[in-house]
């Protein structure tokens, strides 16, 4: 029996995984996201060597040290040029044939109000003006800092600061002096992924069972193996798809983060991204929850779409009838900036624990630090609940409909259907 | 009889208020080829998925080689549905081998059956091939070699000529001649009389969910028999008349006599070549299976009962079988 169940799964996997859309979906898409990221690193780390190199002319005769580092760690090349001096009366010249991208001059008015001014042929990009700015105006600020009494007191102050997070309840000393918006941003991403590979492999459950039955193929399937055989052939089959994409998307991760990015740095502008990324990374309780949460949702939503799937008969009614199951799916996706807004209110906690939105919120809650152990584990068990009764209606409703040629069933009949199977 | 490869006890499946099969008796000798006769609506379709175990029977019981058929028939029975399909997009001795591999056949050995076969019906250079890439035609000789490829004892068709193009209707039909001729069993759903006339030992004649007839072909034309005979012969005529004979008719260099109800023509022939007579032709006239039909299926089909030919063909049920309510 279970050889049987062996070739329906064997077929399912190896027919999609040799899709060129699989392929593309798999390799393709890390790969173009990979390609924009250093296109971008590129272009905004180095751009045209001409363009970036920037001449200094200090006038007030304090600002060019720190200017000059500045603009330094911002990108520019910078040339500093002695004010009334043969270079810079040549600055013109060449600006004019381009092998200088633009003079800043610093003058009188720059440390009082910081004004400073950029001579060039074009205009340039905004982020380059910002950057420029904030060069001159805090060097400015510095320095006139600096000069005051309190003034080194203040640098600290001028750095930007720093905000230490405290958070009170019981057993969550530990997540105390962690960095709540990566927890978050993690919740978000993580339920986001979610929230995409269950809708497509869920969907794709439904368009296999749709082809097996307008292609008039289960009947020959069907007099081989019990109905529930094929459903759960088809559901693991097609869910091993989404889990080799998934670990494919997450060892491309990984290289990415162990040697990309390491290999990339040295194109990014002021050392890198501002932040260790690994040091950011979510722990392995969080990765094996949302392992999870695909595994038991997918099978959730998987045996609805198949149901439906059976129910129809055309691709049109599929659209339609499906509309209910994929609500299920985008409606934690509504709640999910909330609950993370929140994540530790009683609504967020309820919603959380329903379980057609668990695989979703719950994971979210998770993720962001915001749900403690019982809760995961309580969530866990009322889905598994809530598959073994979802499995159980949608095999009756299979087992009738995947024969079924011709009108969709009425509710009542439904629940026939359901009622005797 | 202890050697059955197929028997129905009092299998009824209703639909609903509709019954689709009505505590059907069905007995499939090992090694026959069975034909399951009926209008389209009257229940052959329901009644083969039953055997197939696809649909359950209400009550009743069906029994696979004298066994409870779960057990048996995933590798002793090859079935062609009436609709008919494969994977459009899958290569067609892949699709071959995952049929194969869900009827119990290892991979290995499914392949190299269907390598043979693909051979044998000239599609060798096709096994590469997608599904959707192959005729119509090349589609159905794809279907058939799934439905043997792991030799059944018994081959269930339901419907298996309709909708093929006529060489491929000669090519299922030796594929179907050449198992007989092996033992399998065969038992096959037609509308088509003529069909079944040609191929089948055996009948079971179905209408309205009722079985109407069953038994031997020859014997049901026998006892179906009109008792006509065309005789045509030269010399005297003299013995033409006797005990057996109701009335007769001269026509041209023959002679068509009704026989008495029930009377053996077989003395009325020792007469006339005692009489000296040289028979030329001497038939017993058999009814078509199809106005055997007509006859018994006529009344609960909607036609008036006791007429004959074209005027009592039996009416399309406004079922299709394929649309359960």
């Amino acid at each position: 029996m279970s050889s049987v169940v062996g070739a329906v799964i064997a077929r399912e996997y190896l027919q999609r995984v040799r899709t060129r859309t699989f392929l593309v979906g798999t390799i393709g898409l890390p790969l173009l996201m990979l390609a924009l990221f250093v296109v971008s690193a590129l272009m905004a780390g180095s751009g045209g060597s001409a363009e970036r190199s920037l001449a200094l002319v200090d006038r007030t005769g304090v600002l060019e040290s720190g200017v000059a580092a500045r603009l330094a760690a911002a990108g520019f090349e910078v040339e500093s040029v002695e004010p009334g001096s043969v270079a810079e009366e040549e600055l013109e010249s060449r600006l004019l044939d381009g092998s200088l991208g633009g003079a800043l001059f610093l003058e009188s008015g720059t440390l009082e109000v910081g004004s400073a001014r950029l001579r060039g042929v074009s205009v340039p990009s905004l982020l380059r003006r910002i950057g420029i700015q904030q060069a001159v105006s805090q060097t400015a600020l510095e320095v006139r800092l600096v000069a005051s009494e309190e003034g080194p007191a203040l640098a600290a102050l001028l750095s930007g600061g720093e905000l230490h997070l405290e958070t009170v309840g019981a057993g969550r000393e530990d997540t105390a002096d962690e960095d709540g918006t990566t927890a978050m941003v993690a919740g978000f991403a993580g339920a986001f992924l979610l929230y995409v590979v269950l809708l497509v492999y869920g969907t794709m459950v439904l368009r296999a069972v749709l082809e097996e039955k307008t292609g008039r193929i289960a009947e020959i399937i069907l007099s081989s193996m019990r109905p529930g055989q094929l459903m759960l052939g088809k559901i693991v089959g097609v869910g091993a798809v989404g889990l080799t994409q998934l670990a494919a998307w997450i060892l491309f991760g990984a290289i990415l983060l162990g040697t990309g990015i390491p290999a990339m740095l040295p194109f990014f502008p002021e050392g890198g991204l501002g932040f260790d990324l690994r040091a950011h990374l979510p722990g392995a309780g969080v990765f094996a929850f949302f392992g999870l949460c695909f595994l038991v949702g997918y099978f959730l939503y998987a045996s609805l779409f198949a149901a439906v799937g059976a129910m129809c008969s055309t691709e049109e009614e599929a659209q339609q009838l499906q509309f209910p199951v994929v609500m299920l799916v985008v409606v934690p996706i509504v709640f999910l900036a909330p609950v993370l807004d929140n994540p530790t209110t009683s609504w967020a906690m309820g919603l959380s624990l329903f379980p057609f939105f668990s695989p979703i919120l719950m994971f979210a809650r998770v993720a962001a630090g915001a749900a403690p152990v019982w809760e995961a584990a309580l969530s866990v068990v009322l889905m598994l609940a809530t598959l073994m009764g979802t499995a159980w209606v949608a095999g009756r409703i299979y087992r009738t409909g995947i024969l079924m040629q011709g009108k969709r069933p009425t509710l009542p009949e439904l629940w026939r259907w359901v009622r005797y199977g | 009889m202890q050697d059955a490869a197929l028997r129905l006890h009092a299998v009824t499946k209703d639909f609903g208020t509709f019954r689709a099969v009505d505590a059907l008796d069905l007995e499939v000798p090992r090694g026959s080829i069975y034909g399951l006769l009926g209008p389209n609506g009257s229940g052959k379709t329901t009644t083969i998925r039953m055997i197939m175990g696809i649909l359950g029977p209400d009550t009743g019981r069906v029994e696979l080689f004298g066994d409870d058929p779960a057990r048996t028939r995933r590798e002793k029975v090859g079935y062609l549905p009436e609709e008919r399909g494969l994977y459009r997009r899958m290569k067609v001795l892949e699709h071959l081998v995952f049929l194969g591999r869900i009827r119990g056949v290892d991979g290995r050995a499914a392949s190299r059956k269907a390598t043979d076969w693909l051979e044998r019906l000239g599609l060798g250079d096709r096994a590469q091939k997608r599904v959707e890439d192959l005729s119509k035609g090349m589609q159905q000789k794809v279907q058939f070699i799934g439905t043997v490829l792991h030799d059944p004892e018994l081959l269930v068709l339901d419907e298996p000529f309709s909708g093929l193009d006529p060489i491929n209707q000669d090519v299922l039909e030796e594929i179907v001649l050449e198992y007989h001729r092996k033992g399998t069993t065969i038992l096959f759903s037609t509308h088509l009389m003529h069909q079944a006339e040609r191929l089948c030992q055996r009948v079971c004649l179905i209408s309205n969910a009722r079985k109407v007839l069953d038994g031997p072909l020859e014997e049901l034309k026998r006892n179906e028999a009109d008792g006509i005979v065309a005789i045509d012969f030269e010399g005297p005529d003299a013995w033409i008349g006797g005990p057996e004979v109701l009335r007769s008719e001269v026509a041209g260099a023959g002679v068509r006599i009704q026989l008495q109800a029930g009377a053996d023509p077989q003395p009325l022939l020792e007469r006339a070549v005692a009489a000296g007579a040289r028979i030329r032709r001497f038939q017993v006239e058999e009814p078509r299976l199809h106005e055997i039909f007509v006859r018994h299926a006529g009344s609960r089909v909607g036609s008036a009962p006791g007429t004959q030919g074209a005027a009592a063909r039996p009416a399309e049920a406004a079922v299709h079988p394929g649309a359960l309510p």
